[in-house]
C-alpha cells in the first residue's frame, strides 16, 4: 500500500529498528495537521502538549526495549462524542461548547494502555446525526480530496484527519453509517465492528441499540490492529458481549450481493466498483451470487423511526441543570425549554421531535413499535442470508461524495446516503467500507462487506485481500507529503 | 344514594443494597450533598447503566413474600419526564413486565383477617432530592438546590389493587408491607427516613356500582397518621362533592400538614405522556428458576409465617399482629417465654406492658444480656401461681433490670413471697372483720364495693404478703358463708 | 396521518421552545419523513417478537459491591451554579 503515511505495522517496525522515533512521527503528524487544518477544519481540539510528552514516553520505551506493542507511539484522533478525561468533549454541539469530561470513555482507556498518544478530538455532525459534518455548530469539515465537497459524516472528522495524514488513525462511531460512509468519501478504511464488541461506556449515546465505536485507518490491517487494542466484554456496558468470533468453514467464500443495493437509486459509478471487485473475487476462486434481501429497502424507514425515538430519550439529559449550556430563566422548566432551544441545532431537534412523537401515546404502535417488529424480521433475513453466504458486497453509498449545501434542503435526500450502511447498524452485524477506485471527478469510491455477527476478524481478512487486490493508491489533494 | 370509597396504593420502597440500582456509587446516608456520584447516576453524557444483582434478588424476595408470581422474561423501560432531579430526565423503570405480578398480602384490621391483592411489583431507580429556596413557602421559592446521593439508589414500587375500603385498611396494608421489608431484610422499612413513600389513589362511587369514581391521587403522606388523615378527608371531600352534584376532577392532590387538608397540585400541561419505552442500554432480563430459587432461599421470615406462629401460641389475632408488628427481639422473646410459662396471654401482657413499660420509663433500648426468657418465665410463674403479688413482681423486674439476679431468691430474699396460707390468712381477715364492724354491718352483697375496701385493708396489714385472691375468698365466706 | 402532528404538543414534550419560524420549516421536514416511513405500514409484523439487543443478548446483572465514585470536586467542575455542594436551578415548582 502506498499511502502518505505508512502503515502501523511499518511505523511499529521503524520505531524497532531506531529509524524512527514516535515524537518524530507525532510532530509529523502535527505539522500536517497545522499545514491541512485551517482548510479542512478536521479537528476541533489538537492536543499538542500531552501528545508530544506521551511521545516522548514511547521513545524511552522503545529505547529500552519495553515497547508496550504495535499501538505505542501511535498518534490517533478521537472523534469528539467520545469522553477523554480532562479534555472537553463537545459532540459539536453548543450545548456542550464548554463540557470538560470527568472521566475516560472503556475505549480510551484501553488505547491509553496500548502507548498511543492520541492527536486531538475530530469534528462530527451534532451529537453525530448527519452525513456531512454540515451539522457541526463549529463549522464543517472539508474533503481532502478536494474542499468543496463534503468528507461525509457524521465522523467527517475522523476520516479527513486520517485521509489528510493529520492522525495515523482514528476513532469513529457508526450508528447509520457514520464511520463507512465518511470513510468511503474521504478514501479510507471504515471499519464498524458487530454490535457488543467494543464498549459504548463513554461513547456520547445517539441511538444506543445501533451505536458502535470503530476504526478509521488507511490500511485494514491499522483497522485491525486499532480493533484489537479496543473490542472485548466491558462490565460497564450491559449490551457489551463476550465475543466468540467465527472463521468461515471453507477457504473458498461464497458472497452474496445485495440486489436491493445494485438498482436505482445507486449510482452507476458506486455498482461498477461492486462489479469490480466481484470480478477479482471470482477471479481468485470465490463464488459471488446475486441474492435479494427485499426488506433492506424498509431499513431506512425503521432507522428513521428507532434512532429518533431512542435519541429522543437520550438527549434528554441535555438540559442546563447538571453541566453544559444554561439559559438564564425564572423557572426550572423555562430555563430547560430555553436551554434546548438554544443549544441543539435544527437536525437534533428534529430528530429529537420526530423520536417523541413516534413514542407518544396514541402512535407507539404505529411508529417505534412497528419500527422495531420490522427490524426484527430484517435480522431475521440476514441470519437466513448467512446460511447460505459467507459475507455480502455491496456499495458503501449510493453515490461518491456530494458538494456542501447539495443535499441540506430535502431530509430525506440526505437521509439516503447512508441507504447501503443502514441495514448493518439494524441488524448488529460487522461491516467494513474499503476504497477501491475513483469517480469520474476524481472522488473516491469504495466497496461494503458485510458479515455474520462475531465474524468481525475474517471480514477483515477478506477486506485485506480484496485490499491486495485493487490495490487502490490514489492519494488526496490536501497532503503534505510522504514520511 | 350510598356511597362507598374505593382506595389503590402505590408504594416505594428504597432497598437497602450497598450500592446504587445502576451504577457502583455507594448508598448513602449523608447530609453532605453531592459526594456519592459518578458519570451514571449523575446522568452525564455517555455513562451507561448496569443493573445491580443484590436488588433483582431483593425485588424477587418481596414479589414472593407478597405471593406474587415472578415474570421470568422481563425488561427495562424508560419513563419519559422533565424534572431537575431526574439526571436524565428519564426514569429506568419497569412497564409492561413488572418482576411481580398478581399477589396479594394478609393484613389485619383489629381482630380480623383481610386481604390485600397486589397488581405489580417493579424495580426503579430514584431521584435526587430538590430544596426549594425562598421565603419558606412552597410557591415563592427563589431557586431549588439540588442533591444527587440519593439518585439511582434501587427502589421496588409494590402497586396495589383498588381494593382498599378505608384509611384504617390503608394503614393495616402500609404496616404489614413495611414488616414485610423489614423481615425480608431488603429494606430498613423507615417512613421517617422515606425508606417507604405512599400515594393513595382515591375515588368514590354508589354502593353496588361496578364502576368506579373519578380518581384522585394524594401525595405528600410521610406518615401512617398523616395517610389516615389524608385519605379520611380526601373522602369526605369527594362523598361530598358527588353529593352536592359537584364533578371531580382527576388530578393530583398533596395533603398539607398544617392545614389539615388535601391541595390541588399544579400540574404541567401533557406532563402524564411517559412515553415508555424498552431502554436499549439494558437487554432483556431473564430470571430464571434458579435465581428464584436462590431468592427464596434468603427468605427466612415473613410477617405472615410470624403471625402464623404466634396464633399457634394461643394469642388472639390482635395480641398476634401486634407482636408481629413490634420489635424483632419482644417477637422472640415472647416466643421462647412462652415456651416455659405455657400462658400465653399473661405473657404476652408481662412483656408488653410491664417490661416494655419500665424499659421506656427507666431509657433502656436493649434488654439486659441477663435478662433471658428463662428469668422472666420464672417471674412470671412468681406472680401467676400467687407466689408474689403483682406490685412484688414489678419490683422484682425493676431489679432485673439492672441487675443479674434469680427472680425467686430475690422474691424469697426479700421475704416477697405471699402467703397461701389459709389459717394465717383466716386470723388476719377475722382482726379486720372485727375491727371494721361498722362497715360489716353495711355490706349488702358480695358485690358491694366495700369488700374490695376490706380485702386492701388485710392487704395493708399483712404488708402484701398475702394473695388478694385468696384473701378475698376468705373473707367473702367468712362475711356470707 | 400527519394532520394528527400537532408540533407544540410535541415540542413541549420534548422540553424544546421552538420559534414559529422554525416550526413551519421543523414541520415541513418532518411530515416528509412521517411520509416515507408509512411504507412500514405494509409489512406484516403480526407475529414479530421484539429484542431491544440486535443479537438477543441476555441481561447480566452486576454484584452488589461499591466502589468509589467521582470526586466531589469532578462531579461539580460542569454545573452551570452552585450552592453549599448543591447545584443550583432556577425554581422547580410554579
Amino acid at each position: 500500500m502506498n499511502r502518505n503515511i505508512p502503515s502501523i505495522s511499518k511505523l511499529n517496525n521503524l520505531f524497532l529498528d531506531k529509524e524512527l522515533k514516535p515524537s518524530e512521527l507525532f510532530e509529523q503528524v502535527y505539522e500536517n495537521a497545522s499545514f491541512t487544518e485551517s482548510i479542512l477544519h478536521a479537528h476541533l481540539e489538537l492536543f499538542y502538549d500531552e501528545g508530544i510528552e506521551n511521545s516522548k514516553k514511547s521513545d524511552e520505551r522503545f529505547l529500552k526495549g519495553e515497547s508496550l506493542g504495535k499501538l505505542d507511539g501511535i498518534p490517533i484522533a478521537i472523534k469528539d462524542n467520545i469522553n477523554v478525561y480532562g479534555y472537553k468533549t463537545t459532540c459539536s454541539s453548543k450545548m456542550l461548547s464548554n463540557y470538560v469530561s470527568p472521566y475516560d470513555a472503556t475505549v480510551i482507556g484501553m488505547l491509553k494502555e496500548t502507548g498511543s498518544t492520541f492527536t486531538g478530538k475530530t469534528n462530527l455532525d451534532e451529537f453525530a446525526m448527519g452525513s456531512s459534518t454540515e451539522n457541526s455548530a463549529y463549522g464543517p469539515t472539508k474533503n481532502p480530496w478536494n474542499p468543496d465537497y463534503v468528507p461525509g459524516g457524521s465522523s467527517g472528522g475522523s476520516a479527513a484527519v486520517v485521509s489528510a495524514g493529520s492522525a495515523v488513525a482514528s476513532l469513529g462511531s457508526d450508528t447509520g453509517g457514520s464511520i463507512r460512509q465518511p470513510a468511503s468519501f474521504c478514501g479510507v478504511v471504515g471499519f464498524k465492528p458487530t454490535y457488543g464488541t467494543v464498549s459504548r461506556f463513554g461513547l456520547i449515546a445517539f441511538a444506543s441499540s445501533l451505536d458502535q465505536i470503530g476504526p478509521i485507518t488507511n490500511t485494514v490491517d491499522d483497522a485491525r490492529i486499532i480493533f484489537d487494542n479496543i473490542q472485548g466484554y466491558d462490565p460497564k456496558d450491559a449490551t457489551s458481549i463476550k465475543p466468540e468470533y467465527t472463521e468461515p468453514k471453507n477457504k473458498k467464500l461464497k458472497i452474496g450481493i445485495i440486489k436491493e443495493l445494485m438498482q436505482e437509486g445507486v449510482s452507476e459509478d458506486s455498482q461498477n466498483e461492486v462489479n469490480k471487485v466481484t470480478q477479482l473475487l471470482e477471479n481468485s476462486g470465490h463464488e459471488v451470487v446475486e441474492t435479494s434481501l427485499p426488506l433492506t429497502e424498509m431499513a431506512l424507514s425503521v432507522y428513521y423511526l428507532i434512532a429518533p425515538a431512542e435519541c429522543s430519550a437520550n438527549l434528554s439529559r441535555f438540559d442546563g441543570v447538571r453541566f453544559g449550556l444554561r439559559e438564564p430563566a425564572s423557572g426550572s422548566y423555562e430555563m430547560m425549554n430555553k436551554t434546548r432551544a438554544v443549544g441543539f441545532g435544527e437536525e437534533v431537534k428534529k430528530r429529537i421531535l420526530l423520536g417523541t412523537y413516534a413514542l407518544s401515546a396514541g402512535y407507539f404502535d404505529e411508529y417505534y413499535g412497528r419500527a422495531l417488529k420490522v427490524r426484527s424480521k430484517i435480522i431475521s433475513d440476514f441470519q437466513k442470508a448467512f446460511d447460505d453466504f459467507d459475507f455480502l458486497i455491496s456499495p458503501t453509498t449510493p453515490s461518491p461524495a456530494f458538494k456542501f449545501g447539495e443535499k441540506t434542503e430535502n431530509p430525506l435526500e440526505m437521509y439516503l446516503s447512508d441507504l447501503c450502511t443502514i441495514p448493518a447498524n439494524l441488524a448488529g452485524l460487522p461491516a467494513i467500507s474499503i476504497p477501491t477506485g475513483l469517480s469520474n471527478n476524481n472522488m473516491p469510491l469504495s466497496i461494503q462487506l458485510m458479515g455474520k455477527p462475531c465474524s468481525d476478524y475474517s471480514l477483515l481478512d477478506l477486506a485485506e485481500s480484496i485490499e491486495d487486490m485493487v490495490s487502490f493508491n490514489h492519494l488526496p489533494k490536501m497532503t503534505k507529503g510522504d514520511i | 344514594m350510598n356511597l362507598k370509597p374505593t382506595i389503590g396504593m402505590e408504594t416505594h420502597v428504597e432497598l437497602d443494597t450497598e450500592s446504587k440500582m445502576f451504577c457502583s456509587c455507594k448508598v448513602v446516608e449523608t447530609d453532605e450533598p453531592n459526594i456519592s456520584l459518578c458519570p451514571t447516576c449523575l446522568g452525564l453524557p455517555g455513562a451507561l447503566p448496569v443493573p445491580n444483582k443484590k436488588a433483582i434478588e431483593y425485588i424477587v424476595m418481596l414479589s414472593l413474600g407478597a405471593n406474587c408470581s415472578i415474570t421470568k422474561e422481563g425488561m427495562f423501560h424508560r419513563k419519559n419526564y422533565f424534572y431537575p432531579d431526574l439526571p436524565k430526565n428519564y426514569q429506568i423503570s419497569q412497564f409492561d413486565f413488572p418482576v411481580g405480578v398478581e399477589g396479594s398480602l394478609e393484613i389485619v384490621i383489629e381482630d380480623s383477617l383481610h386481604t390485600v391483592a397486589i397488581e405489580r411489583v417493579h424495580m426503579e431507580e430514584d431521584t435526587g432530592k430538590s430544596i426549594h429556596l425562598g421565603s419558606g413557602r412552597i410557591d415563592s421559592a427563589t431557586s431549588t438546590l439540588l442533591d444527587f446521593n440519593r439518585s439511582g439508589v434501587p427502589l421496588v414500587e409494590v402497586v396495589t389493587k383498588p381494593i382498599i375500603s378505608s384509611a384504617k385498611m390503608a394503614v393495616a396494608y402500609i404496616e404489614e408491607l413495611r414488616q414485610l421489608v423489614i423481615d425480608l431484610g431488603i429494606s430498613k422499612g423507615k417512613l421517617e427516613k422515606g425508606n417507604l413513600r405512599f400515594d393513595a389513589n382515591i375515588s368514590v362511587a354508589e354502593e353496588g356500582s361496578d364502576e368506579l369514581g373519578v380518581k384522585v391521587e394524594i401525595k405528600n403522606m410521610n406518615s401512617l397518621k398523616s395517610l389516615e388523615k389524608a385519605i379520611d378527608y380526601e373522602i369526605l371531600r369527594q362523598t361530598k362533592m358527588v353529593q352536592d352534584k359537584e364533578s371531580i376532577i382527576q388530578e393530583t392532590r398533596h395533603w398539607d400538614e398544617n392545614k389539615q387538608v388535601t391541595l390541588s397540585m399544579r400540574t404541567k400541561e401533557g406532563s402524564a405522556d411517559y412515553r415508555y419505552f424498552s431502554d436499549p442500554d439494558l437487554p432483556n432480563m431473564v430470571i430464571n428458576d434458579e435465581f428464584i430459587e436462590i431468592s427464596q432461599n434468603q427468605i427466612k421470615e415473613t410477617p405472615e409465617k410470624k403471625r402464623k406462629t404466634l396464633l399457634d401460641t394461643g394469642l388472639s389475632l390482635s395480641d398476634s399482629n401486634y407482636l408481629d408488628k413490634g420489635q424483632r427481639w419482644l417477637y422472640e422473646l415472647y416466643l421462647s417465654t412462652v415456651k416455659e410459662t405455657g400462658d400465653c396471654k399473661s405473657t404476652f401482657n408481662f412483656l408488653t406492658g410491664e417490661l416494655q413499660g419500665q424499659m421506656r420509663k427507666a431509657e433502656i433500648s436493649e434488654l439486659p444480656q441477663w435478662l433471658n426468657s428463662e428469668k422472666l418465665a420464672s417471674l412470671i410463674n412468681l406472680f401467676e401461681n400467687n407466689e408474689v403479688s403483682f406490685t412484688s413482681a414489678k419490683d422484682i423486674l425493676a431489679k432485673l433490670l439492672i441487675e443479674d439476679i434469680d427472680p425467686k431468691s430475690f422474691a424469697s430474699d426479700n421475704n416477697l413471697i405471699q402467703s397461701s396460707d389459709n389459717d394465717e390468712i383466716k386470723a388476719l381477715v377475722t382482726s379486720i372483720i372485727n375491727e371494721n364492724q361498722d362497715i360489716v354491718e353495711r355490706l349488702e352483697n358480695p358485690e358491694d364495693k366495700l369488700v374490695g375496701y376490706l380485702v386492701g385493708q388485710v392487704m395493708k396489714s399483712s404488708k402484701s404478703k398475702v394473695n388478694p385472691g385468696s384473701v378475698k375468698e376468705v373473707l367473702l365466706k367468712e362475711l356470707f358463708g | 396521518m400527519t394532520k394528527d402532528f400537532n408540533i407544540d404538543d410535541i415540542s413541549n414534550l420534548a422540553s424544546i421552545h421552538l420559534e414559529e419560524k422554525e416550526k413551519l420549516k421543523l414541520q415541513k421536514d418532518l411530515e416528509i419523513v412521517l411520509e416515507h416511513v408509512d411504507a412500514l405500514k405494509n409489512i406484516d409484523v403480526k407475529d414479530e417478537k421484539i429484542d431491544i439487543h440486535p443479537l438477543s443478548k441476555v441481561l447480566e446483572l452486576r454484584e452488589d459491591e461499591s466502589t468509589p465514585s467521582l470526586s466531589h470536586k469532578d462531579a461539580m467542575k460542569n454545573s452551570p451554579e452552585t450552592k453549599d455542594g448543591h447545584f443550583v436551578v432556577p425554581p422547580s415548582i410554579e
